[in-house]
């Protein structure tokens, strides 16, 4: 922590001006003085002074100091090893400590030519060396999941996967064994590292000890090209690099930016990449004829599709992910909208406007005082990397209140909007304490509440507009939810028509396929049109497939939960052509004139919906656009009371309300990356305490879920942490059940 | 020079006073009440007065350290006092006969320094292996417990796991914690955040037991005891090749000389002096010469180059070979190394791999250059003490005795062909593994 006084410190003789506290590596860098460095890294809390990479000289001090537990004061006098002989040794001294039992398998190594202590040892290592012992030798490498592989030969023992696991993620899972020479890192009983974040690690790390499964062997850093983009896979919109070889991605690393993810990834955008490779990818446009889908040449599939939509005309109803870029969906609202007058579609759920008066960057939340989180869905299921700037503000001394589920504040589903509505009102002790935070945060982790609207209403009661520090964030189910609205809205004025009957549904990838809504719309239609990259459900319903391409392969611009435009860049060449060539091509046909070029379509729609912000402002870190001032959003719906479910009376044990979520590692894209399958959640049913007790459920028990007439046979767990009355299971394992359950042992 | 009254085992009549009463006929618990009745000011300006310092090793005045931790009203934060009863230098064994023959007045001095420091909490972080000790201590709580003597108080004794880095202060703090045993970055420094980031001070068993004295004769007669800048009296622990060895309790600046001939009977089996270690096998070894010339109290054992450290004095007889020392001295420091810093990680085992080189008649010229730069590569670059213990120790050898390790390069083996005996001096490391539940060796516990 710096604060604004400066100090003036002399590093080799040169007065370097800084901000009190500011850490001496910073320092010597902010005048282009290197202090190497191996196991410091900032991001994971306090140095350790570990490595002792850093040794530099203080004047006044007899021995040689770790610079990177040292922060700048007034005065301070410092030589690095430029400058003295005595650092330069310390240096030296540990650099040939490190490469005592350091395997020189450099040639074969991941790390090789992207590896601080090869880049390190070139610049300050000895050029021989004088030990003459053994090494130590250990089987390399051993798994630390299926994802990652452990070499501890390569090891140096900076602990900082190990900082990560227990100072960052918190998750506890990776630790050091055994003392001295004999120290190695693992998990505990050796069991795989399941964790959202592990994938961290990797990037920490750096030697080549802790490699990526996926990237072993598969291409060398002077023949691959980093590309910059941003992560489509949630709503965050983590900022990445993908990493390019002969025209594939091999890897996908962090690009940090500080005010959005930290610098940090989870596992579902480090790893699913090679969905981009699977093997039922369609690749060719399918039409549906006597003997099913067949494949047919584009011209025919674009013929198809001009035909299905001159029958249906105004009768087509669009039903749109939230997975598309802005330019995708306001390119196909031209088309449909502006060429055909179909006004109707089935957007994702979308982000208040209301909130941008509460708009704050994500990294703000480590700084809270107190952040109350309402909904029925974990954090990091919905949008992975809040989940870790919450920990951050808890280790920072935050108070923390879970409204949900499995909550501090037990809550059944749905009681999101009565939570807020309570804190906001009159004499609730936390709303008060909200209300007197200089730095408070509100979180709507689930569906309902008009988008954030809700959330809005009570930030605005709770005064938060007049609060630099304190704000709201809504955490949508979708990655650019948002986005999709907002440029669908953009590309005319008329309403909604409600056609009946459907001449011609549209369904625009794999979410919007996988929402009952949509389906039951499918079984209503005339036709179907699937925008698609795999076989999922709307394949079996549609006339004619037009594959789709994933965001790693389109340019674009994606709006994140936080309301930043983020530039998405063509990664690769994908095997279809992009949306916008299709799209743009059947507009002509309907003389409606649109650019096949991300860039162009962006500053027409930026022009209509995003204040006519240019797009190259969003290169490299997208800045957050300031607040704007509170609009009250439309009011709640009349919501209709649920059907209450029958609870235990006598013998009847009683219903439980089912709780669906979406897991994190779920969906098209996990489910075609075999090495993630170990972190799917497994075909489970939670319970509480009481709830178990009750049915005489023990964890590990197999029972039958039963609704309506189907039934799913699932292995009991006991989460004391879940309210009572509810069972909860993983989307793709609660199949058709209903609402309201029975949980019986067969 | 003859012993003068004891004071840390004053009323002991060369027994353990472990009956509560039997403590309070010799006076005990007065030096409580009266502590109490001052101010923890008070309190800490008698210990400044009596000069008392630290005994674990590093000499820091006691009183000063306990200045150090902040008013309760400028922190909001509980204040905790640890006492470091994990004593496991190699030739040191004080804490234990202290605890074993004084647990009360061990306890008082607790007390009387956590008023002084106004905590409410003690923790005694005891060596795992010391069980016996472990049971007294926790029996004479029981008894300070019924007669209502800690007040608000909480002591807890915890014990260790068995390792030696868990001595140094805040590799102990970790522990306590229940994380690894590994030393932390200093600053910030226990004074101001130690345990649970809570401001802390951490004493050792012997300082703790003397300030139990200093507060019942008063700081100004304490200080009349020893010489100056090194006041009062040090249990001294007496090992290797002497007659009679064990802990003796003598003022500072007592002749080293007197103490390995009077008391300790001189060298045994009729063998001649070689050496002293002369403060626990971290300071730096003295020549039979220079052993004749010292007394035992810091400045005259600075003046001659080492230190008092822990007061343990390990007298060598002329069996010893130097190199086969210096091999069972870096072996435990490689064995003991918690693996956190690189120097003293990798630098332990390869000092260790370079004598043992040495010793079975393989090594070269140049490895007698190579021991040398790893050592100083080792020293003054690690993260805490134990690195540079070992190098401080090795190089000692090595600077003192270095025609016995040219020896062996000439001779292409150990000059004592195997005539040489490091009969009681200092443990293997095979001997610091830990022994099965419930097995003792015999003539260990001696009281």
């Amino acid at each position: 922590m710096s604060s604004g006084e400066l100090v003036t410190v002399t590093i080799d003789d040169r007065d370097v001006a800084v901000p009190k506290g500011t850490g001496l590596v910073e320092a010597a860098a902010s005048a282009g003085i290197e202090i190497p460095v191996f196991c410091y890294e900032p991001r994971l809390g306090p140095p350790v002074g570990a490595c002792r990479m850093c040794l530099v000289e203080v004047e006044g001090l007899p021995k040689l100091q770790a610079g990177c537990t040292l922060t700048a004061q007034e005065g301070m006098v410092v030589k690095t090893a430029a400058s003295s002989e005595k650092a330069a040794e310390g240096q030296n001294a540990t650099l040939e400590f490190i490469l005592v039992n350091h395997p020189l398998d450099c040639p074969v190594c991941d790390k090789g030519g992207e590896c601080p202590l090869q880049d390190l040892t070139f610049r300050y290592g000895p050029g021989n060396t004088r030990m003459s012992f053994s090494k130590i030798t250990l089987e390399k490498p051993i798994p630390v999941s299926p994802l990652i592989a452990l070499d501890r030969e390569r090891c140096i023992l900076c602990y900082r996967c190990t900082r990560f696991s227990s100072d960052v993620a918190e998750d506890n899972q990776l630790v050091a064994r055994n003392r001295g020479a004999h120290t190695e890192i693992t998990t505990f009983e050796s069991d795989p590292y399941r964790a959202p974040f592990s994938g961290n690690v990797i990037e920490l790390c750096p030697v080549g000890a802790l490699t990526s499964t996926q990237y072993r062997f598969e291409a060398r850093p002077w023949e691959i090209q980093n590309v910059p983009t941003v992560c489509g896979l949630c709503s965050v919109g983590c900022n990445i690099n993908a990493t390019v070889r002969e025209g594939k991605v091999k890897r996908i690393l962090s690009r940090n930016h500080p005010e959005v993810d930290g610098g940090w990834l989870c596992d579902k955008g480090r790893f699913t990449y090679p969905h981009l490779i699977a093997e039922d990818r369609i690749t060719e446009p399918l039409v549906r004829g006597e003997l099913g889908l067949e494949p047919v040449s584009w011209d025919a599939a674009l013929d198809r599709a001009e035909a299905l939509l001159r029958e249906a005309g105004t009768r087509t109803v669009t039903a749109l992910s939230g997975t598309e870029s802005v330019e995708q969906a306001y390119a196909l609202a031209r088309l449909l909208r502006g060429g055909l007058g179909a006004h109707t579609a089935v957007l994702p759920e979308s982000t208040s406007d209301a909130l941008d008066a509460f708009r704050l960057p994500l990294s703000s939340i480590a700084q809270a005082e107190i952040v109350v989180i309402v909904g029925d869905d974990d954090l990091a299921d919905r949008a992975p990397i809040v989940d870790l700037w919450l920990k951050a503000a808890g280790r920072n001394g935050a108070e923390i209140v879970r409204y949900g589920p499995t909550g501090t504040e037990p809550t059944g589903p749905g009681g999101a909007a009565a939570a807020l509505r309570a804190l906001a009102g009159s004499g609730n002790e936390l709303g008060d304490r909200l209300r007197a935070a200089d730095r408070a945060i509100l979180v709507w982790s689930g569906s309902g509440g008009g988008g954030g609207a809700r959330l809005a209403e009570a930030a605005h009661a709770l005064g938060f507009a007049e609060k630099p520090g304190s704000g709201a964030f809504h955490l949508p189910a979708t990655p650019n939810g948002r986005g999709v609205a907002t440029a669908w809205a953009a590309a005319a004025d008329e309403d909604e028509a409600n056609p009946e009957p459907i001449g011609l549904l549209i369904i625009s990838g794999d979410r919007a396929a996988a929402d009952p809504a949509v389906r039951a719309l499918a079984e209503r239609a005339e036709h179907v049109i699937a925008v698609t990259m795999f076989h999922d459900l709307a394949v079996g319903w549609a006339d004619l497939v037009l594959p789709a391409t994933s965001s790693l392969e389109s340019d674009g611009t994606l709006l994140n939960l936080e309301g930043r435009l983020q530039r998405l860049r063509r990664t690769v060449i994908a095997p279809v052509p992009d949306e916008l060539a299709w799209i743009s091509q059947l507009a002509g046909r309907f003389d409606v004139e649109l650019s096949p070029h991300a860039v162009v379509v962006f500053d027409e729609l930026s022009a209509v919906a995003f204040g006519g912000v240019d797009g190259s402002e969003l290169n490299g870190t997208a800045p957050l656009p300031a607040r704007t001032p509170y609009e009250a959003p439309p009011p709640a719906a009349e919501v209709k009371p649920a059907t209450p479910a029958r609870p235990a009376a006598g013998h009847f044990l009683g219903e439980l309300r089912l709780l669906r979520y979406r897991p994190l590692f779920s969906g098209p894209f996990v489910e075609r990356v075999g090495e993630l399958a170990f972190q799917r959640p497994p075909a489970e049913l939670e319970l509480c305490t009481a709830d178990a007790e009750r049915r005489s459920i023990a964890t590990g028990d197999h029972v039958v879920v039963k609704s309506n007439g189907t039934s799913v046979e699932l292995r009991a767990r006991i989460n004391r942490g879940l309210v009572a009355g509810v069972a909860r299971v993983a989307d793709e394992h609660a199949a058709d059940l209903h609402l309201h359950v029975e949980v019986v042992k067969p | 020079m003859s012993p003068t009254p004891e004071i840390v085992f004053a009323g002991t009549n060369g027994g353990a006073l472990t009956e509560i009463a039997d403590y309070e006929a010799v006076g005990g618990f007065q030096a409580l009440a009266k502590s109490r009745a001052l101010t923890p000011d008070d309190v800490i300006a008698e210990l400044n007065a009596s000069n008392l310092r630290g005994r674990g090793g590093a000499f820091f005045p006691t009183g000063r350290k306990w200045s150090f931790v902040p008013k309760p009203d400028k922190i909001d934060k509980p204040h905790y006092l640890v006492i470091n009863a994990d004593e496991s230098e190699p030739g040191t064994f004080k804490d234990r006969e202290i605890m074993l023959r004084v647990p009360f007045r061990f306890l008082e001095g607790s007390l009387i320094a956590a008023h002084a420091i106004e905590s409410k909490h003690i923790f005694i972080y005891i060596r795992g292996e010391y069980e016996v000790e472990f049971e007294v201590l926790v029996a004479a709580l029981e008894q300070m417990r019924a007669k209502d003597l800690l007040g608000a108080v909480t002591i807890v004794v915890h014990r260790g796991a068995g390792a030696y880095i868990c001595g140094e202060e805040t590799a102990l703090l970790e522990s306590l914690e229940g994380r690894r045993g590994l030393p932390r970055t200093k600053p910030p420094f226990p004074a101001i955040a130690g345990l649970y980031a809570s401001p802390t001070a951490v004493n050792n068993v012997e300082s703790i037991t003397s300030a139990t004295t200093v507060m019942e004769i008063g700081g100004a007669e304490y200080a009349k005891l020893g010489v100056e800048n090194s006041t009062g009296t040090r249990v001294f622990s007496l090992s290797g090749n002497v007659v009679n060895g064990g802990n003796y309790e003598l003022p500072h600046g007592y002749p080293l000389r007197d103490l390995i001939n009077e008391l300790g009977g001189g060298i045994a089996d009729g063998r001649s002096l070689k050496a002293v270690i002369p403060g626990g096998s971290s300071t730096v070894i003295l020549t039979a010469d220079e052993a004749n010339t010292v007394t035992l109290d810091f400045d005259s054992l600075v003046g001659a180059g080492t230190a008092i450290g822990s007061a343990a004095v390990i007298a060598l007889d002329d069996r010893c070979c130097m190199v086969q020392l210096a091999v069972r001295v870096s072996q435990f420091y490689e064995h003991e190394s918690c693996g956190k810093c690189t120097p003293c990680r990798v630098g332990t085992k390869w000092l260790t791999s370079i004598l043992q080189k040495i010793e079975d008649g393989r090594g070269t010229q140049a490895d007698m250059n190579l021991l040398v730069s790893v050592a100083e590569r080792i020293n003054g670059k690690c993260l805490c003490p134990l690195g540079d213990s070992d190098a401080i120790a090795v190089m000692s050898y090595f600077d003192k005795f270095r025609d016995e390790f040219q020896a062996h390069i000439d001779e292409g083996g150990c000059p004592f062909h195997g005539e040489s005996s490091l009969d009681h001096l200092l443990a293997p490391v095979a001997m610091h593994i830990a022994l099965p539940e419930g097995k003792a060796i015999d003539g260990l516990i001696n009281v």
